[in-house]
């Protein structure tokens, strides 16, 4: 006690000097203005893509296979926030929703976009008690349906355009564009060749975008040379496990890419692979 | 020693070491029941031979040769049980079971470890009363003191070697939990909620509320970090992150150790301190003991609690608290009530190394620091991180085969911060129960904290030479460390 009564002001000072650092934290923690921020995260075998627009509004495409989300997105974002706007479960298979289950407990959740097709499994319905418990909105994803994140940064669900209750679960994956300027960057789930073909034939050349989040973690049941000709991508990002049992990517889809000149990166090989986006280019961080 | 006056200590102290040494060998070699009865039978001509002569040195032999009697019949009885006939039909098969979740569930990061004391199984009308460790996937969620069914291939738990080639006997390891078959990718099922003890119950669920507080303010992984500072949470800071500890050598702060509970154990006793001296001290025993049952009760936290215990009762009874004592006294109650720890739990074994490194080794350590700046008692941590791990080194070498060389760097660098982490994550989560607004800055404060001390252990462990593996060495090198180690401290004790 008279240790501390002797050095106060030191006291005072380092606890101001603490609270400062407080005060600017979240500050200098946010990206810089006007930039898209898309991070592929290093969550083993499963996708999770943490996105946060210019405005600082967040969104998470899917949820990986388990806690491992927590640590990824505790790493993106700011110390001080505990909030996301907006989270979407791609396909309803472990691997596109079990971190959810704990995000949903830790962090205050805008609303939810569920898919239309359904999986009987108790941790699923799980996810869908705990989302009616704590009053979040869920909607389920509807091909026109636009999510504005604001600056101008728009998620377009392109899939599905029909009721896909009872389609298994990867044929009915949740397709999507990412649009800000002339940037964008198309999600897939777990799509097959066979939702591909649907969305293509809706879409055409609009499919064309910078950077592809490659079906069903490189699969071959996804990522036909026809889809892959239409979205034309500079860059593909493969989200998979090291070392996973389903062989994940598989040769065939890597070659296709390479033919295709694609510069293609894997989480299993590179962590958490992030974009950054002024509207006008992808550069990698 | 002839002509010592008899106290309780000398008799007691060679009876507790002798009965350790009884458990120690009686944990490697089977003794046959026919050699400990003649041993009593010596026992007996020995005590009538003592009595007669008055010889004090005969007495003590005799009670040495009755400890280690003790020690090896104590280990006889606890090895009796090795898991039921029933269960040993079915190793290899699928079963369905229903059973109770007896343990906090491990939550690992894809994973979830559940201890269940079995009861019946699909085929059979025996009741059964095994434990199985299961596990299964991290969803759902599963408690302590839910009824579930689980279907799953029982095994018996194998041996496996580690990355420095040292077999892990996983076997004994389960065997002092009374656990002898597993079943691995199991499905669980819910059949009822709330059974088991009341007041484990009630303290697990003052435990996950608080967590659950935390987790609401603080990312992680300064949150899994921090629920294991404060209340001994099992909830895993994943794999990579682990290693990262394991390399800067600060493994040892990630679940509560004895240290952490040193410090609760003190703050408990503190702000107690206005009552009057008996409810204060009653309060504060009571606290503890809560706390300990609360955290999980591994073999260290056993061992902090019996000794803060013993603190309260020495300053209640108007004696002075001796460690030795203290230590000797916990070692013999942890051992009689299960013995197999000493042989086969690392935690039981770390935490008295660690404890007698801290206790004897330090005054050996502290002259070469002291150009060490006394400054917020850096000097200290530093005596008593250099000794623990000096002390724990030959055990470690031996049984794990890692060495961290930034250990000591890396303990001062954040052993200082802990009091605090641990004072502000109490109050983070404790003041969520009213409201986060009043917890959010303490939870700010404490997440810098964390971060601080991630950082640290995660930039030392990023250094190629942070730590060594080392190959196999043979016991009878550890014996002779330890032994050289004894040695020192005889002669220190001798020159003061």
């Amino acid at each position: 006690m008279k240790h501390l009564t002797h050095h106060a002001k030191w006291y005072v000072v380092a606890v101001l000097a603490a609270a400062n650092l407080f005060i600017w934290q979240p500050i200098f923690a946010t990206s810089g203005a006007n930039e898209l921020t898309i991070a592929f995260l290093n969550v083993g075998q499963g996708d999770a893509i943490f996105i946060e627009a210019p405005t600082g509004n967040q969104m998470v495409i899917d949820g990986g296979p388990d806690r491992a989300l927590l640590r990824e997105l505790g790493a993106v974002m700011p110390r001080t926030d505990r909030s996301i706007d907006v989270l979407l479960v791609t396909n309803p298979d472990k691997d596109h929703y079990a971190g959810f289950l704990d995000v949903i407990e830790r962090y205050e959740i805008g609303a939810v976009v569920m898919p239309g097709t359904h999986s009987d499994t108790t941790a699923y319905r799980e996810l869908e008690k705990k989302i009616a418990e704590k009053g979040i909105r869920a909607v389920t994803a509807w091909r026109g349906m636009e999510i504005a994140l604001g600056d101008g940064v728009v998620l377009r669900v392109l899939f599905p355009d029909r009721d896909t209750a009872n389609w298994k679960t990867n044929d009915g994956s949740i397709i999507a564009k990412l649009v800000y300027g002339d940037t964008s960057v198309l999600f897939t789930g777990d799509s097959t060749k066979l939702t591909e073909g649907i969305v293509a034939r809706l879409e055409g050349e609009e499919l064309k975008s910078d950077i592809l989040k490659v079906g069903h973690h490189g699969s071959r049941t996804s990522t036909g040379a026809a889809f892959l000709a239409l979205v034309q991508p500079a860059y593909a990002v493969i989200s998979a496990g090291h070392n996973n049992r389903y062989g994940h990517p598989h040769a065939e889809v890597m070659e296709g890419l390479e033919k295709a000149g694609v510069e293609t990166q894997l989480t299993a090989d590179e962590g958490t692979i992030m974009y950054v986006s002024d509207g006008k280019s992808f550069v990698r961080k | 020693m002839g002509n010592q006056r008899i106290t309780a200590r000398s008799l007691f102290f060679p009876f507790a070491l002798s009965f350790t040494a009884g458990i120690a060998l009686r944990s490697f070699a089977d003794v046959p029941v026919s050699f400990l009865f003649a041993a009593l039978f010596l026992f007996f001509i020995l005590l009538f031979f003592a009595w007669h002569t008055h010889d004090k040195r005969v007495l003590l032999v005799s009670l040495c040769l009755l400890g280690s009697i003790a020690g090896m019949a104590r280990f006889a009885v606890s090895s009796f049980d090795t898991g039921s006939p029933i269960l040993a039909t079915r190793v290899g098969t699928a079963t369905i079971m229903e059973g109770v979740i007896v343990e906090e569930p491990d939550r690992r990061e894809t994973t979830t470890r559940l201890t269940v004391r079995i009861e019946k199984m699909l085929g059979d009308d025996a009741t059964l009363k095994d434990t199985l460790l299961v596990a299964t996937e991290p969803y759902p969620e599963w408690e302590y003191g839910d009824r579930v069914m689980v279907r799953g291939k029982i095994e018996r738990p194998e041996p496996f070697a580690n990355d420095t080639g040292r077999v892990f006997d996983y076997a004994a390891h389960l065997s002092v939990k009374g656990i002898y078959y597993t079943a691995s990718f199991a499905t669980v099922s819910l059949v009822a909620k709330g059974e088991g003890n009341r007041v484990r119950l009630a303290l697990f669920k003052l435990k996950q509320g608080f967590i659950d507080n935390l987790n609401a303010l603080i990312k992680e992984p300064e949150s899994s970090l921090l629920a294991g500072l404060v209340v001994g949470a099992k909830q895993s800071l994943g794999t990579v992150l682990l290693d990262d500890f394991r390399r800067a050598g600060l493994i040892h702060i990630v679940v509560l150790s004895g240290y952490n509970l040193t410090i609760v154990a003190d703050s408990i006793a503190a702000s107690l301190r206005f009552f009057r001296p008996m409810l204060s001290a009653s309060l504060s025993g009571l606290g503890i003991v809560l706390f300990a049952v609360m955290v999980g009760g591994s073999a260290t936290v056993v061992r902090a609690s019996i000794m803060a215990l013993l603190v309260i009762l020495a300053r209640r009874l108007g004696r002075e608290y001796d460690v030795t004592t203290a230590l000797v006294f916990a070692g013999f109650l942890m051992l009689l009530h299960n013995p197999k720890i000493l042989a086969f739990d690392a935690s039981f074994q770390l935490s008295f190394l660690a404890t007698i490194g801290l206790i004897y080794f330090s005054p050996l350590v502290e002259p070469y620091l002291k150009r060490f700046p006394e400054r917020f008692g850096l000097r200290d941590v530093a005596v008593a991180t250099l000794a623990t791990q000096l002390f724990v080194l030959p055990f470690i070498i031996y049984s794990i085969g890692e060495w961290s060389a930034v250990a000591l760097p890396v303990n001062l660098l954040v052993l200082l911060f802990i009091p605090a982490t641990m004072l502000l994550g109490f109050f983070a989560g404790a003041l969520g129960f009213i409201s986060y607004a009043l917890a959010y800055p303490f939870a700010l404060l404490v997440s810098l904290l964390l971060s601080y001390e991630l950082f640290v252990a995660t930039w030392f462990a990023k250094f190629p030479f942070a730590s060594f593996a080392v190959p196999p060495v043979p016991f009878f090198i550890v014996a002779a460390a330890y032994a050289a180690y004894g040695y020192m401290i005889y002669k220190k004790h001798k020159s003061r």
